[in-house]
């Protein structure tokens, strides 16, 4: 079989993985950018009780390996009486785990952001939550944007993890078509191709149109 | 289910000849992406092009695809064309070049965080390139690179039960293996979870302890 | 207030549970989920011809040909597919992740320890997957200790099991994920010689061009001969008994036999009328 007719053959049943893929993949990076800003700002809390448990989460997502977590999440909590499904498992563990990392670059971004401005949003009598909102959050987006888009295409690459769990996404597809084909060089690398796509040709022109855009916002562009 | 203890103890032994396992894994793939970082480094900033040009896609493309996606391509695609590896040579040619593009881009930029006139001020004194690169260029881009290459440390080591998929007897290997014989994943899967987190937290410590160390070395006290 | 609120969740929980055990004293929830119009979820790995998906994830092979034609006898036609690691088939099934696993399992005491099986499905047995000629002469685990080969098999496979007891040294075993990364061991030359079902070995040998043989099946000890069952939650003992009822009927049929055919399956796979599961769990 010449790699052409391999394509007319399988490639709309790996376009079906693909998008697949993207969902796991938009799921995870909400759930992450949640995750993110809930622990990164606890992490800055002066309350002690909840500085240490942000520091034990993001310590304990960062220490352990992501695919013990997805194994542990879909092999292990089912044993203790919660089964959740295989997508929901997937986005979990890369959510809670991507989510870690990610707590870290808030922490750093809200640092960054020059003291007076704080001191200003004080002497205006603003309130802690809305000094926050409004002041800190806003100019942060800049500092955090190139080290979070270097997060984020990690996350679309670990989104292959979730073939392991039955997730029916781009890797599953190619382990299938591999299964019963061996047309292993074909399949993997046309798998290869096409994540190597998404991220060059779809996540990062993206991700670098979300730095401008917030760059512009703050007038810095 | 119930944790079982004495299940965790019987299992024990066999966890932890597997961590030896797992760590020598994480070792001979640093030092192969430690090797390999350095020539895909060299061979991007050769100035010719139909050199650097291929080296750089190269990185871009490992970099940008997953780790997990390459070990099966690798470990598939290798014997149709005549080269057999075994599992462990081929997990761990994979994922050190997997890493090596990472490394690579440290090095890059840590060459780059020397400043320009150390050069001018080589080239000035009439010293060899080789001379330069040695007492000059490296010690000041070595505390730069650390950090970063600490950090791939620890990265290689988490992503290690990758290998697992393709056969090779690490850790997470063992885990399945033993969740499968015994029918009872509480305890493997847990305890692999526990001996990452002890392994990795003392580490990142460690690394940071020696960043600190090499930087007031330098005379960097900045931070 | 606090404690009326509390009284009154206290009797609705006490109710539902009520509710749940009057309920199930009916029949088991997968009885009832059936009854209420559910798919039932087959749970199989890929395991060609045993069990395997199609290209759409339908569900192909001949145990889950034969499946088919039991439930249709069930009246049952609505199903859907997971397909899993063979490792993760029992996990996933104790997960409720599907209903039935239809991968093809060996009946052996571990298995029954942690699942109930349905009646047998016919007797099989496994064979050494080695290169053309067979140039160290292996045919059993004996022969694979002698020569001190590299024996690759699948993780939680019956074979794990087999090879121990028969005193292969771990050192010589390798164990992948399925039935596609044996093969992939045999072509990169990761190992010497593979054991898996007889059936999984022909498939291999025919997907070889001639690189492989597959050694005689009567070459193996012969309590390694093994009856296969349709692997079942204890929680759903009804549903089992439905199960054997209606396969009573048809087995051995002309349905059975034509849906099973393209796959190899004859009638020297029938399990025999003295076949029994109890036998199987308490014997292998």
């Amino acid at each position: 079989m010449g790699y052409w007719e391999f394509l007319v053959e399988y490639l709309p049943k790996l376009a079906n993985g693909a998008v697949m893929t993207v969902m796991v993949m938009v799921c995870a990076t909400l759930l992450a950018v949640t995750v993110s800003m809930v622990f990164g700002l606890m992490r800055l809390s002066s309350h002690f009780a909840i500085q240490g448990a942000a520091t034990v989460y993001i310590e304990f997502f960062r220490g352990t390996s992501l695919l013990v977590q997805l194994y542990w999440i879909y092999y292990v909590l089912p044993l203790m009486g919660l089964t959740l499904s295989p997508f929901i498992s997937g986005v979990l563990a890369l959510g809670l785990n991507f989510g870690a990392y990610g707590a870290e670059i808030v922490r750093g971004g809200i640092q960054a952001v020059p003291r007076g401005q704080y001191e200003a949003a004080l002497a205006l009598n603003m309130s802690p939550f809305s000094r926050m909102r409004r002041i800190i959050i806003p100019q942060i987006y800049t500092i955090i944007l190139p080290p979070a888009a270097n997060l984020t295409v990690e996350l679309l690459k670990a989104t292959a993890l979730v073939a392991l769990i039955t997730v029916v996404d781009l890797m599953f597809v190619a382990k299938q078509i591999n299964a019963t084909t061996w047309l292993s060089a074909q399949v993997f690398g046309t798998a290869l191709i096409i994540y190597y796509a998404m991220a060059r040709f779809a996540l990062i022109p993206f991700l670098r149109w979300l730095e401008l855009i917030a760059a512009r916002k703050i007038g810095k562009a | 289910m119930e944790w079982r203890w004495e299940f965790a103890w019987e299992i024990l032994p066999r966890m932890l000849w597997a961590t030896g396992n797992t760590l020598l894994a994480a070792g001979v793939g640093y030092t192969i992406a430690v090797v390999l970082g350095l020539v895909l480094m060299l061979g991007q900033r050769t100035p010719y092009r139909l050199i650097n040009m291929p080296v750089r896609e190269l990185v871009e493309f490992v970099r940008s695809t997953p780790l997990l996606v390459q070990l099966f391509f690798v470990f598939f695609v290798a014997p149709q064309f005549g080269i057999k590896l075994s599992a462990w040579t081929a997990g761990m040619l994979t994922i050190g070049l997997h890493f090596g593009t990472y490394l690579s881009e440290v090095y890059r930029g840590a060459l780059e965080g020397v400043p320009k006139s150390q050069w001018e001020a080589c080239r000035a004194l009439n010293f060899t390139t080789g001379y330069t690169y040695r007492r000059v260029i490296l010690p000041q881009a070595f505390p730069i690179a650390l950090p970063g290459m600490g950090n791939y440390l620890v990265g290689i080591f988490k992503d290690t039960p990758l290998l697992a998929t393709i056969g090779v007897a690490e850790l997470m290997h063992t885990a399945n293996a033993l969740g499968a014989e015994t029918y009872r994943y509480l305890e493997p899967y847990t305890m692999v979870g526990f001996i990452f987190l002890i392994i990795s937290l003392p580490t990142a410590m460690g690394l940071r302890r020696l960043e600190a160390a090499v930087a007031r070395a330098q005379g960097n006290t900045r931070h | 207030m606090i404690s009326s609120f509390k009284t009154t969740v206290a009797s609705a929980i006490g109710g539902l549970i009520l509710l749940s055990s009057a309920h199930s004293s009916l029949a088991d929830e997968l009885t009832d989920r059936i009854n209420a119009g559910d798919p039932i979820r087959l749970g199989f790995a890929t395991a060609i011809p045993w069990a395997y998906p199609g290209d759409d994830g339908e569900p192909l092979g001949f145990v889950n040909a034969l499946t088919l034609v039991v439930l249709e006898e069930m009246g049952i036609t609505n199903y859907e597919t997971s397909v899993n690691e063979w490792s993760g088939l029992i996990p996933g099934l104790q997960a409720d992740r599907y209903d039935i696993i239809t991968g093809g399992m060996y009946i052996l005491k571990s298995r029954c320890e942690n699942i109930n099986f349905t009646d047998p499905i016919g007797l099989f047995g496994d064979a050494m997957l080695v290169p053309a000629g067979n140039p160290q002469g292996i045919h059993n685990y004996q022969d694979v200790i002698k020569t001190g080969a590299t024996l690759v098999t699948g993780a939680g496979f019956n074979t794990v099991e087999a090879a121990k007891k028969e005193g292969v040294p771990e050192n010589q075993m390798m164990l992948v994920a399925g039935e596609v990364e044996i093969l992939a061991a045999m072509n990169a030359g990761r190992a010497d010689v593979a054991v898996q079902t007889f059936f999984g070995a022909k498939e291999h040998v025919e997907k070889s061009d001639g690189k492989y043989d597959v050694t005689d099946p009567a070459d193996m000890p012969e309590w390694t001969q093994n009856w296969v069952g349709i692997g079942m939650r204890k929680s759903d003992p009804d549903f089992l008994a439905a199960f054997n009822e209606a396969m009573a009927k048809v087995i051995g049929g002309e349905k059975w036999m034509a849906a099973t055919a393209p796959y190899g399956y004859t009638e020297f796979q029938l399990p025999g009328e003295d076949a029994s599961t109890e036998y199987a769990c308490a014997n292998r």
